[in-house]
């Protein structure tokens, strides 16, 4: 027979026996529970794809080519992509592309190729943004680069920038520098030539060298700072300080002197520019928001110009708005600038091109948005058609209407989360 | 008497968004509804690109948060 003390002894063994089979048993399940579970970690990315189709056409009877006097008939069909590709919440990968297709009927007094009706130039673009936000701050770096090229230049941009939001997102600001490397040669889309031959001037005026450089280049240093004032108004502030050196007269604008010479146009190689904007939005009542903005600029060539816009866009109906808008533009000439036969051949700068000149304008538009945001298939969804036309007319008579469609798409697709981006809490909602 | 009311103008204006950056108040995230919508997207929409483009291109003046200033194109 067992004593009493080795018996509890025993009992007490068994006890913690079970304990410990009870304790293994049930990390083994929650483990397995785990592994189980129907919620798993997903990173999802999201892509939008927006379709731009823009077509201009204007009349006016100062053209700059025929040195401020002629026709200055233009259309211009400009489609383009832009595709961003949000890979999570910190990457984002922006593409650009597109082509301005351009019928003047002034052009043909500056190609090589003899003269038609209407002569036809293409703009072909493209760019690559791409930008990520740095860790464990609401700050974010993008760099930026692309091509631009048309029969009579090539441009190549870079460019770089850098945001900063407060933790309440009540705060931003955003500073970036843009760099525009351009060549000003004719030839870089051309039939009859496969690379860069030399500046086009005017037919009679191709006996003299009138440049000797061919390069502009222009440094954008921009600023934004958003801030909102409670929880219907915004405002923001959009300073800008631009600086140009290189070839800023356009080879082949004509300029017809006091007496029967006739030159090249000529500004000076150095330029900057100084805008300055501010935009304020309000959501008055539940139906409608006031988009008021206003900038001043001023620059080397004198030109001192004020900007004022109001848009009103007004729900009617969850999935769609209207949108009125009016704007006003002044602008003082730039003071190199005269008509056509009133320039003086003692001048050192001289320009007959009349969006230099003293004028101002007025544009009237509406825009219809529809936005359903609904699902097209279990990947693509359909956010918003709208649809933009705009009357515009400056006072020296040049009158022009512009129409605009955009349409937006979104691609969502989700991916098993990788497992640094779970150790790093990275996640499309942040 | 034109250069008064400029400076008359300038400091109406200044004196306005000093008043409006000092009444901030602060917006929690469940106050953000109307600060969300499409429409209140500080900066130019996207629809706006074509205009803001002919624009640069048909008047002397440029930039501003409305897309670029200058560079990239024959213009101006």
């Amino acid at each position: 027979m067992e004593r009493p003390a080795e018996a509890a002894a025993v009992i007490d063994q068994k006890m913690k026996n079970r304990y410990l089979t009870l304790a293994l048993l049930t990390s083994i399940l929650h483990a397995h529970g785990q592994q189980d579970s129907i919620y798993h970690h997903k990173r999802i990315s999201r892509t939008d794809i927006e379709v731009l189709f823009g077509f201009y056409t204007q009349s006016g009877d100062h053209s700059a080519i025929t040195g401020g006097t002629g026709t200055e008939q233009l259309q211009v069909y400009s489609p383009e992509f832009t595709i961003t590709h949000y890979r999570d919440s910190a990457h984002i990968l922006t593409l650009n592309g597109g082509v301005d297709i351009i019928t003047s009927a002034s052009m043909d007094n500056i190609d090589f190729v003899v003269s038609s009706a209407s002569r036809l130039s293409a703009r072909t673009h493209g760019s690559a943004a791409y930008s990520w936000k740095l860790r464990r701050s609401n700050t974010r770096l993008a760099v930026q680069s692309g091509l631009s090229v048309e029969s009579a230049y090539l441009s190549l941009p870079l460019g770089a920038s850098i945001e900063h939001s407060n933790p309440s997102g009540s705060q931003e600001w955003k500073a970036s520098l843009q760099c525009f490397f351009d060549d000003l040669r004719y030839g870089w889309i051309s039939k009859e030539h496969f690379g860069p031959v030399g500046l086009i001037y005017p037919a009679e005026l191709r006996d003299t060298n009138w440049f000797p450089n061919y390069k502009r280049n222009s440094y954008n240093f921009s600023f934004s700072f958003y801030q909102v004032i409670n929880p219907r108004m915004q405002i923001a502030f959009f300073p800008e300080f631009v600086y140009q050196k290189g070839l800023l007269s356009t080879p082949y604008h004509r300029v017809y002197f006091n007496g029967s010479s006739e030159r090249v146009e000529k500004l000076p190689v150095e330029r900057w520019k100084l805008p300055l904007a501010i935009q304020l939005n309000v959501f008055a009542g539940s139906r409608t928001v006031i988009r008021s903005y206003y900038r001043f600029y001023h620059d080397e060539l004198g030109i001192t110009a004020h900007t004022l816009q109001l848009e009103v866009p007004v729900k009617i109906h969850p999935e769609l708005s209207l949108s009125p808008l009016l704007r006003f533009y002044t602008q003082t000439a730039a003071r190199w600038f005269a008509p056509y036969h009133q320039h003086d051949v003692k001048e050192a700068f001289y320009t007959s091109d009349y969006d230099l000149s003293r004028f101002d304008s007025y544009k009237a538009g509406l825009t219809l948005r529809y936005a359903p945001q609904r699902p097209m298939s279990p990947r693509y969804t359909f956010n918003a058609l709208s649809l933009r036309y705009a009357w515009y007319k400056r006072s020296d008579g040049l009158a022009a209407h512009i129409l605009t469609l955009l349409l937006e798409l979104e691609h969502t697709r989700t991916h098993p989360l990788h497992e640094g981006f779970a150790r790093r809490g990275i996640n499309h909602s942040d | 008497m034109h250069a008064i009311n400029k400076n008359v103008l300038y400091a109406m204006t200044l004196l306005v968004l000093a008043c409006l950056l000092h009444n901030c108040t602060p917006v929690k995230p469940y106050q953000r509804a109307y600060l969300n919508d499409a429409a209140m997207r500080p900066g130019s929409t996207g629809i706006e690109k074509f205009d803001t483009n002919v624009h640069s291109i048909r008047e002397g003046a440029s930039g501003g948060g409305n897309g670029k200033t200058s560079g990239g194109c024959g213009c101006n």
